[in-house]
C-alpha cells in the first residue's frame, strides 16, 4: 500500500509533467479552461495521495520502508541506483508539497486568468512537484541531485516570468549563479563518499562511516552537504540572492522562497543529520551558521519597507533558526517548525495585497499617531548606536560589498581580465571619441 | 556663489507642476495624469508627455488599422475627422511640393506606410522604373532630418555604450533610501531620521557606509559631504552650473532625471504639499532635497564613468541625436512618399534636388505627428458619431409618461448604467435618478470601530464638516470598540512579530499551525470563510445599530437645520424632483467590495473618494426625513409630503447586492411598499449580474442569472482575484439630461448619468452644480483609463501578478524599483481610447455661458481634453463643439439595432455599443 502510493507521488507529477510537455513541443494548444480543470483533480488526486501516504508511514513510524529500482547506468565501478527511502520526514515534506502546491494552484487560477504564461507557470509547477517528491524520497545523494537541480530550475525559470523585462532577469541569474556555486557541494560530497565509502546512500553513510579506519577526510563530506545547503536557504554568506528573487507573480514567490524550496537547505541536514552527528565540529558549524543568518536577517528585515523582500528576510531568519535546532539535535522539533512556517510564510506572501487596507482599517493604527512599534532590545542602547545600527542594517551590512571582495579577493586571474576589459574600454573609448570629432 | 531663491522657487514650482499627482493608495482617486498638461492641445500635450514619460500616448498603430478591417471605423467617421481634425493649424510647407490639397494629404498619408528611416524593415519597391527615377534624383544627396533632438543626460550615452543598467546599478540606492524614509509602518523599525530630513538622512547613511562604497557611489558620498551644509536648492543650481547644462534646459533636464523614479518623486511632492494625505504620519520631507540627491547620483555617475573610460563628459552632455539619411533611404523615401500620395513618374521627374529634401524631411516630421493622431481621431469619432445619432433618434420617439411608484436616486457612475435600465425594464413605474454620490454632503466620517476620519467627498473639495457614527447601545458599542481595539492590537503584533527572530519562532510555530486552515478555506471556499468570520464576529455584535450624528454642535461638527435643507434641496433641484415626489424616495450610494485588492479604492464611489456611499446616503435620508428640514424646505418653496419617505441604501457594485438602512423609523405601510421595490431590485440586480459575465471570459456566455450572480460574489470573496470587477473600464460618454433622453436606450454600461432638468433652472445655477460635479470626474477617470491603457508599462503599474506593497504607501514591481503610478494591467485590458463625450440638454447659451466661467471646464473643452454635443430643447437643435466653434449636427437617421429587452442585447453586446429596447 504504502509502495504504491509512494509511486504514484512520483508517477503521478511525472506524467502530467510529459503530457504537458509533450503539448507544447508538439504546439497542441491547451485551453485554459482545460488546463485548469485537468490541474484541479490532479492536485486534488496529490494531497489525497499525500495525507494517505502520511498517515500510513506515521502509523508504522519509526520503521521505514527501503525500496529500490534497480540501476539505471553502470560505468565501471560506479552504478546509479535508484534507492529510495519512505519515511516520516519525507512523506511530511511531501504531504506539506501536495498541500501547498495544490493551495497554490487554486489560487493561480484566477490569480493567472487569461495570462499568456499560464501554461507555462502550471507546467513550471509540475515540475517543481517532481522535484521536491524526488528530493523528498531520494535515498541518494545522486539521486537526491536530480530532483534538487529540478527544483532549482523551476525556481529560476520563475524568477524570470516575465522575461521581457531586465531586473526579473538579472536576478534570476544571481539567483542561478548562487544556485550552482553551492550545488558543486552535493556533486563534491557525493564525488567524495563514492571514493571513500563506495556509497551515497544516506541510511549505509553512518554504518560505513563506523567502520571506516580511514578517518579524518571524512568530515569532508559533511562539509559539502553543509555548502551545498546554503544556497537554497538562504544562509550566510550565500543570502543575497533571495530577497531580490520576488520578481515573479506572487504565487510562485509564496510557494518558492516561503515555502518549499527554501526549506530544501534544512531538510538536507535532517536527511544528513545521522551522519554529521559523528562530527561536532560540523554540528557547531551549523549552529553558528543559522545563528549569524538569523541574526544578520532579522536586523537587515527589520529596515525593509517592502511586503515581499521583508517577507524574505523574514524566511532567511526561520530557517537560520531551523539550522540551530537541527545543530542541537532537535530534528522533529526542526521538521515541526518547517511546516509551521512553510504554511505561514505560504499565506502571508499570498494576502500581502492587502496590507495597506489592513493596516487602514486597523483601529489601532491612526492617523497623526505613529503605530506602537517595539523598536525591541535595542531601545537600551544609545540612540547614535541605535541609528548606527539602523543605516548598516539598511545596507544589509555590506553583504555584496564583502561579497565581491572576497571573489575579487580569490580570482586573481579574474582580476587580471577584469582590468583587460577596463583597459579596452578605455581604448574603445577613444576611438568613438575621434569618430565624433571627425563629424 | 549667488543664487537667486526666487528662480529656484519658480524652478521648482514649474517641476512639481509636471510630477504625477497620484495619492498613496489607501485613498487612490482618479486623475488625469496629464493634469499639467491641460493648457495644451490634447494632441500637443500627448506629444509633450511622451517625450518626459518616455510613453506612448497612442494605441499602436495596427489596432486602429485592426478596428478600421473590422469596419469599425468607417470611411465617413474619417472623412468626418479630418474635417473636424486640428491639423489644418500646423505649417505643411511641403504641400505647394507635392501639389495636392491638405484634406487630400492627411487622406494619403493615413493610409501610408512610409518606412524609410527604419533600417529594419525590409522595403517592396515593384514599380521598377519609378524607383530608377528616384535613385537618380538623390544620387550622392543626405539629410539630417530636422526632427533630430539634443540630448543633456548622459545616461543614455552610458546605456548604450558601457552595458550600464541604470535601473538595476544606480537606482536601487535611492530607492532604498527613500522607501525607508517614507515607509509608514510597514517595516518593523521606524526610520530614526524622519523627523530631521532627508537631506541629513542622506548625509548621515553616506557618511557611517562610505568606507565600504565603491565606484560611482564614493564619488557620490563625496559629494554630498561637501555639500551636507548647505541648503539642497543651492546644490542644485550649483550642480547644474558646474555641469554647463544651459539654463533654459534646466526643467526639462531636471525634469528627465526626476522620471527615471517618478512614483516616489510624485510621491515625495505630495507629502510635501499634503502631509494629511499620509497612511499614518508624513515625515519631514521636501521634494528639493530629493531632487538634489537624484541630481548628485547623476552628476556623480557621469563624473566616474567619464574619469573610469577618460572621456570628455561636455562631448557627451548636449549631444545631437541625428538621424542622417544616405543616398539609398532619401530615394527610398522619395519612392515611398510618390506612391503613398498617388503621383507618378513624371511628378518626380520635375522635382528639384532642394525640394526632394525639403519634402522628405517635411514628410517624414508630419508623418510623425499625424498618421497616428488622424487614426485616432477617426477611431474615437465612430463612437461617438454612434452615440449623436443613437440619442438623436431616441429623442424622436418618446414613451407615455407614467406615475413613479418609487424615486430612486443612483450615482452618476457608467457602473450604474445598466442597473438603472434592468430596474425600469423590471417596473417602469420605477423612475430613476443620477446625482453625484457624496449627495453634496462634504464630511470627514468615522465610523463606529475607529477615530480614523475618512474623506467621504470628492477628491477636488476640503470637507466642510466632521459627522461620526455611535452605537445606539453604547454600552456594547463601547465593547465592541475595545474588542476591535485587541484584534487590532494582536493583529498588528503578530504582523511584526511574525518576521523577528526569537519571538518569530513562537509567533510562527502558533501562526503557522493555525493558519493552515483559513488559507485552505479563503482559498477554496472563500463564501465559508466569509460567512465562519462574520459568524464569528456576529456573536459580539448581534445587529448592533448605529447612528450617525449630523446635528451641528460647532463650526466643525454636523450641519444645522438651514444648511440640510440647502443640501436636500440641491439634490433634489438635480433631480428635477419639484413637487412630483412619490411615495418613496430610495437614494442608493454605491461601492465595491474585493478581497486582497491593492487598488480596491479604485473601485469604489469616486464622488465619495473611492469609499462606499453609505455614510452619505445615511445622512442624507437623516436629513431629508426630518420634519424641521421638511419645514425649512417648505419655505423655501419645495413641499416634500408627508407621506414621502426617504430611505437610504447601498449598491454593491461588485457583488450586485442592494441593502438598506435605519429602516426602524419607517411606518409599516412603507415597509411593505420597500419590500416589493426591494423584490424588483433584486430581480434588476440578478439581470444586472448576467450582463456583466458577458465581459468576464472565466464565466461561459450563456448561463442563468443565479449562476451569474453567484458568479459576481465570488469574485468579490476571491483573494486570488485580480479582476472583481472590470471598474470603469470603456467608459466614453457622460449624459446631462433628463432620463428621457436616454430611457431605453442600450448603453452597454459605457456612460455616465445625470440628471439634470434644464426646464426648473432657468437661472443655469442648477446646471453649473451637475456639471461642475459630475463632468471634470467623469474626465479624470477618463483619462485615467486612457492612460493607463495605452503605455501600461510607463503611465499604468504593470501587471498585477508581481506588485509588491511597499511603505504603505503603494506598489512597485518585483523586489526592488520605482513606485507605480496609475492603473494595473488587469484593471484596463477591455478599456478602448476614447476621449469622454458629454452631452447635455440644455438651451445652448445656458452651456457656453457655464463653460466659459469656469477655469478649468474651459481648458479641457478648448483644448480637446473632452468632447462637448449640446441638445437645445428649446430648438430641438444638436450642437456640437470643437476648434472654436460650435457646429450644428444632424440626423443622418441610420438606424440602430431594435431589441425587445436587454436580455436580447446579451448576443450583441460584444458587437454593439447601442441598442433601442422596444419591448
Amino acid at each position: 500500500m504504502i509502495q504504491t502510493l509512494f509511486l504514484a507521488s512520483l508517477v503521478a507529477p511525472f506524467s502530467l509533467m510529459l503530457i504537458l510537455g509533450f503539448s507544447f513541443l508538439l504546439r497542441i494548444p491547451v485551453q485554459e479552461r482545460w488546463l485548469s480543470f485537468m490541474v484541479k483533480y490532479f492536485s486534488l488526486g496529490m494531497v489525497g495521495i499525500g495525507a494517505t501516504l502520511w498517515v500510513l508511514v506515521w502509523m508504522k513510524s519509526p520503521s521505514e520502508l527501503l525500496l529500490n529500482y534497480g540501476h539505471w547506468i553502470e560505468v565501471g565501478e560506479y552504478i546509479f541506483e535508484l534507492p529510495f527511502i519512505v519515511d516520516l520526514l519525507g512523506a511530511t515534506y511531501s504531504f506539506l508539497t501536495a498541500c501547498l502546491i495544490g493551495i497554490i494552484f487554486k489560487f493561480s487560477r484566477n490569480y493567472l486568468h487569461r495570462e499568456e504564461g499560464y501554461f507555462r507557470f502550471t507546467f513550471l509547477l509540475t515540475v517543481l512537484w517532481l522535484g521536491l517528491n524526488i528530493v523528498s524520497f531520494a535515498r541518494s545523494l545522486d539521486l537526491l541531485f536530480v530532483g534538487w537541480e529540478l527544483t532549482g530550475t523551476t525556481s529560476v525559470l520563475l524568477i524570470s516570468y516575465f522575461y521581457t523585462q531586465v531586473q526579473p532577469v538579472r536576478h534570476a541569474l544571481k539567483a542561478i549563479v548562487s544556485y550552482r556555486i553551492c550545488d558543486t557541494g552535493i556533486l563534491a560530497a557525493a564525488a567524495w563518499s563514492h571514493h571513500y565509502l563506495r556509497s551515497t546512500d544516506f541510511v549505509a553513510l553512518p554504518e560505513l562511516l563506523e567502520h571506516d579506519q580511514g578517518g579524518g577526510s571524512l568530515i569532508f563530506i559533511g562539509i559539502f552537504v553543509i555548502f551545498a545547503s546554503l544556497a537554497k536557504a538562504g544562509q550566510l554568506p550565500m543570502s543575497s540572492w533571495l530577497p531580490t528573487a520576488m520578481e515573479g507573480p506572487t504565487p510562485s514567490s509564496a510557494v518558492f522562497y516561503g515555502a518549499l524550496s527554501v526549506h530544501l537547505g534544512p531538510f538536507l541536514l535532517i536527511r544528513f543529520h545521522d551522519y554529521i552527528d559523528n562530527f561536532p565540529s560540523l554540528l557547531i558549524a551549523i549552529g553558528v551558521i543559522g545563528g549569524l543568518s538569523a541574526l544578520w536577517a532579522t536586523l537587515v528585515g527589520r529596515t525593509r519597507s517592502d511586503a515581499k523582500t521583508m517577507l524574505g528576510f523574514a524566511t532567511i531568519t526561520q530557517v537560520g533558526i531551523m539550522w540551530i535546532e537541527i545543530a542541537l539535535g532537535f530534528t522533529n522539533f526542526a521538521m515541526f517548525h518547517m511546516v509551521a512556517h512553510a504554511s505561514l510564510r505560504t499565506w502571508q506572501f499570498l494576502r500581502s495585497s492587502s496590507l495597506i487596507h489592513d493596516f487602514f482599517e486597523n483601529p489601532t493604527v491612526k492617523q497623526d499617531v505613529s503605530i506602537r512599534r517595539d523598536l525591541s532590545f535595542l531601545r537600551i542602547l544609545p540612540v547614535r548606536v541605535q541609528k548606527k545600527i539602523y543605516i548598516h542594517a539598511l545596507h544589509s551590512f555590506h553583504l555584496d560589498y564583502f561579497t565581491s571582495r572576497f571573489i575579487r579577493g580569490v580570482s586573481f586571474p579574474m582580476r587580471v581580465l577584469f582590468e583587460i576589459e577596463k583597459k579596452m574600454m578605455v581604448w574603445d573609448n577613444r576611438l568613438l571619441v575621434s569618430l565624433f570629432r571627425k563629424k | 556663489m549667488m543664487t537667486s531663491p526666487l528662480d529656484f522657487q519658480t524652478l521648482l514650482a514649474d517641476i512639481r507642476s509636471r510630477l504625477p499627482l497620484q495619492n498613496p493608495l489607501h485613498s487612490f482617486v482618479h486623475n488625469n495624469i496629464l493634469q499639467a498638461f491641460e493648457h495644451l492641445d490634447f494632441h500637443e500635450a500627448l506629444k509633450k508627455a511622451s517625450v518626459l514619460y518616455r510613453a506612448n500616448t497612442y494605441w499602436p498603430v495596427e489596432r486602429y488599422k485592426q478596428a478600421y478591417a473590422n469596419k469599425n471605423i468607417s470611411e465617413v467617421d474619417i472623412t468626418q475627422a479630418l474635417q473636424h481634425y486640428d491639423g489644418y493649424d500646423h505649417e505643411l510647407s511641403f504641400l505647394p511640393i507635392l501639389g495636392i490639397e491638405r484634406k487630400d494629404f492627411f487622406y494619403r498619408l493615413m493610409f501610408s506606410e512610409l518606412n524609410f528611416n527604419d533600417d529594419e524593415v525590409q522595403p517592396e519597391l515593384d514599380d521598377e522604373r519609378l524607383w530608377m527615377y528616384c535613385r537618380e534624383k538623390t544620387k550622392n544627396e543626405s539629410l539630417v532630418l530636422s526632427r533630430s533632438p539634443v540630448i543633456w543626460r548622459a545616461k543614455e550615452y552610458w546605456e548604450k555604450h558601457h552595458n550600464i543598467i541604470f535601473n538595476l546599478s544606480i537606482h536601487p540606492l535611492m530607492t532604498r533610501l527613500i522607501s525607508s524614509y517614507l515607509d509608514q509602518g510597514q517595516s518593523f523599525w521606524s526610520n530614526p531620521f524622519t523627523q530631521e530630513g532627508f537631506w541629513k538622512f542622506l548625509a548621515y547613511d553616506l557618511e557611517q557606509t562610505g568606507s565600504f562604497l565603491s565606484g560611482w557611489q564614493k564619488v557620490f558620498a563625496q559629494k554630498v559631504k561637501a555639500a551636507a551644509e548647505s541648503n539642497p536648492g543651492d546644490v542644485i543650481l550649483q550642480e547644474l552650473k558646474s555641469m554647463n547644462i544651459p539654463e533654459e534646459r534646466w526643467e526639462s533636464y531636471l525634469l528627465d532625471i526626476l522620471f527615471d523614479l517618478r512614483g516616489w518623486a510624485g510621491m515625495v511632492n505630495k507629502l510635501e504639499l499634503e502631509p494629511w494625505q499620509a497612511t499614518v504620519k508624513a515625515p519631514n520631507i521636501q521634494l528639493a532635497e530629493f531632487i538634489a540627491a537624484v541630481l548628485l547620483v547623476e552628476s556623480s555617475v557621469d563624473t566616474f564613468f567619464s574619469t573610469t573610460y577618460s572621456l570628455d563628459i561636455n562631448l557627451i552632455r548636449g549631444r545631437k541625436d541625428e538621424v542622417t539619411l544616405s543616398g539609398f533611404q532619401l530615394s527610398l523615401g522619395l519612392y515611398q512618399i510618390t506612391k503613398a500620395m498617388k503621383l507618378d513618374v513624371r511628378w518626380v521627374q520635375k522635382l528639384k534636388v532642394p525640394d526632394v529634401l525639403a519634402l522628405i524631411d517635411g514628410v517624414d516630421s508630419a508623418e510623425n505627428t499625424h498618421h497616428i493622431r488622424l487614426w485616432h481621431e477617426a477611431f474615437e469619432h465612430h463612437y461617438h458619431r454612434q452615440a449623436i445619432q443613437a440619442l438623436m433618434r431616441r429623442k424622436l420617439s418618446l414613451p407615455a409618461p407614467t406615475k413613479a411608484s418609487a424615486q430612486i436616486l443612483f450615482c452618476i457612475d457608467d457602473r450604474e448604467e445598466s442597473l438603472r435600465r434592468h430596474v425600469e425594464e423590471v417596473n417602469p413605474s420605477l423612475k430613476t435618478f443620477g446625482v453625484v454620490g457624496f449627495f453634496g454632503i462634504d464630511m470627514k466620517f468615522s465610523t463606529f470601530k475607529h477615530d480614523r476620519f475618512i474623506h467621504q467627498c470628492p477628491p477636488v473639495i476640503q470637507p466642510s464638516r466632521i459627522v461620526t457614527e455611535v452605537a445606539l447601545d453604547t454600552e456594547r458599542g463601547s465593547f465592541l470598540r475595545k474588542i476591535y481595539n485587541i484584534l487590532g492590537i494582536t493583529d498588528l503584533a503578530f504582523y511584526y512579530q511574525s518576521r523577528t527572530m526569537v519571538r518569530g519562532l513562537f509567533t510562527t510555530l502558533i501562526l503557522g499551525t493555525l493558519s493552515i486552515l483559513p488559507m485552505f478555506l479563503q482559498v477554496f471556499f472563500p463564501e465559508y470563510a466569509r460567512k465562519i468570520k462574520s459568524n464569528l464576529f456576529g456573536l459580539f455584535s448581534p445587529n448592533l445599530k448605529t447612528d450617525i450624528l449630523i446635528e451641528k454642535t460647532d463650526d466643525f461638527h454636523g450641519y444645522d437645520v438651514k444648511e440640510m435643507g440647502e443640501i436636500v434641496r440641491a439634490v433634489f433641484d438635480m433631480c428635477g424632483i419639484h413637487n412630483n415626489f412619490s411615495t418613496m424616495v430610495l437614494l442608493l450610494g454605491h461601492g465595491s467590495s474585493s478581497n486582497n485588492n491593492p487598488f480596491r479604492q479604485a473601485y469604489g464611489c469616486g464622488a465619495c473618494g473611492g469609499n462606499a456611499g453609505i455614510p452619505n446616503s445615511r445622512a442624507f435620508a437623516k436629513m431629508a426625513n426630518d420634519p424641521r428640514v421638511r419645514q425649512e424646505l417648505k419655505e423655501t418653496g419645495l413641499l416634500i409630503p408627508d407621506s414621502t419617505v426617504i430611505v437610504s441604501g447601498f449598491h454593491d457594485t461588485c457583488t450586485d447586492e442592494i441593502s438598506f438602512f435605519d429602516l426602524e423609523s419607517i411606518s409599516p405601510s412603507d415597509q411593505i411598499h420597500l419590500n416589493e421595490v426591494s423584490l424588483h431590485l433584486n430581480e434588476a440586480c440578478l439581470r444586472n449580474a448576467l450582463e456583466r459575465c458577458q465581459r468576464f471570459s472565466s464565466v461561459e456566455a450563456q448561463v442563468d442569472a443565479d449562476v451569474a450572480i453567484k458568479h459576481v460574489r465570488e469574485r468579490a470573496l476571491d483573494p486570488a482575484q485580480p479582476r472583481p470587477e472590470y471598474g470603469h473600464s470603456k467608459n466614453a460618454l457622460a449624459i446631462v439630461a433628463k432620463r428621457d433622453l436616454s430611457l431605453g436606450l442600450f448603453l452597454n454600461r459605457r456612460s455616465f448619468l445625470h440628471s439634470y432638468d434644464w426646464e426648473l433652472d432657468p437661472d443655469g445655477k442648477t446646471l453649473a452644480q451637475v456639471v461642475l460635479g459630475g463632468v471634470p470626474v467623469a474626465v479624470n477617470i477618463n483619462m485615467d483609463y486612457y492612460f493607463s491603457l495605452v503605455d501600461n508599462e510607463n503611465f499604468g503599474c504593470g501587471s498585477k501578478l508581481a506588485l509588491n506593497l511597499t511603505s504603505l504607501l503603494g506598489v512597485m514591481t518585483g523586489s526592488q524599483g520605482d513606485l507605480r503610478i496609475g492603473l494595473a494591467r488587469q484593471m484596463v485590458e477591455i478599456h478602448e481610447p476614447i476621449r469622454n463625450m458629454t452631452i447635455i440638454e440644455a438651451p445652448l447659451e445656458r452651456v457656453q455661458k457655464l463653460f466659459e466661467s469656469h477655469a478649468r471646464l474651459r481648458n479641457i473643452l478648448h483644448q480637446h481634453w473632452m468632447r462637448l454635443v449640446v441638445c437645445d430643447p428649446q430648438t430641438g437643435k444638436w450642437y456640437q463643439y470643437g476648434h472654436l466653434e460650435w457646429t450644428e449636427l444632424h440626423n443622418e437617421g441610420r438606424p440602430i439595432p431594435i431589441i425587445k429587452n436587454s436580455n436580447e442585447a446579451l448576443a450583441l453586446i460584444h458587437s454593439s455599443d447601442f441598442l433601442e429596447i422596444k419591448a
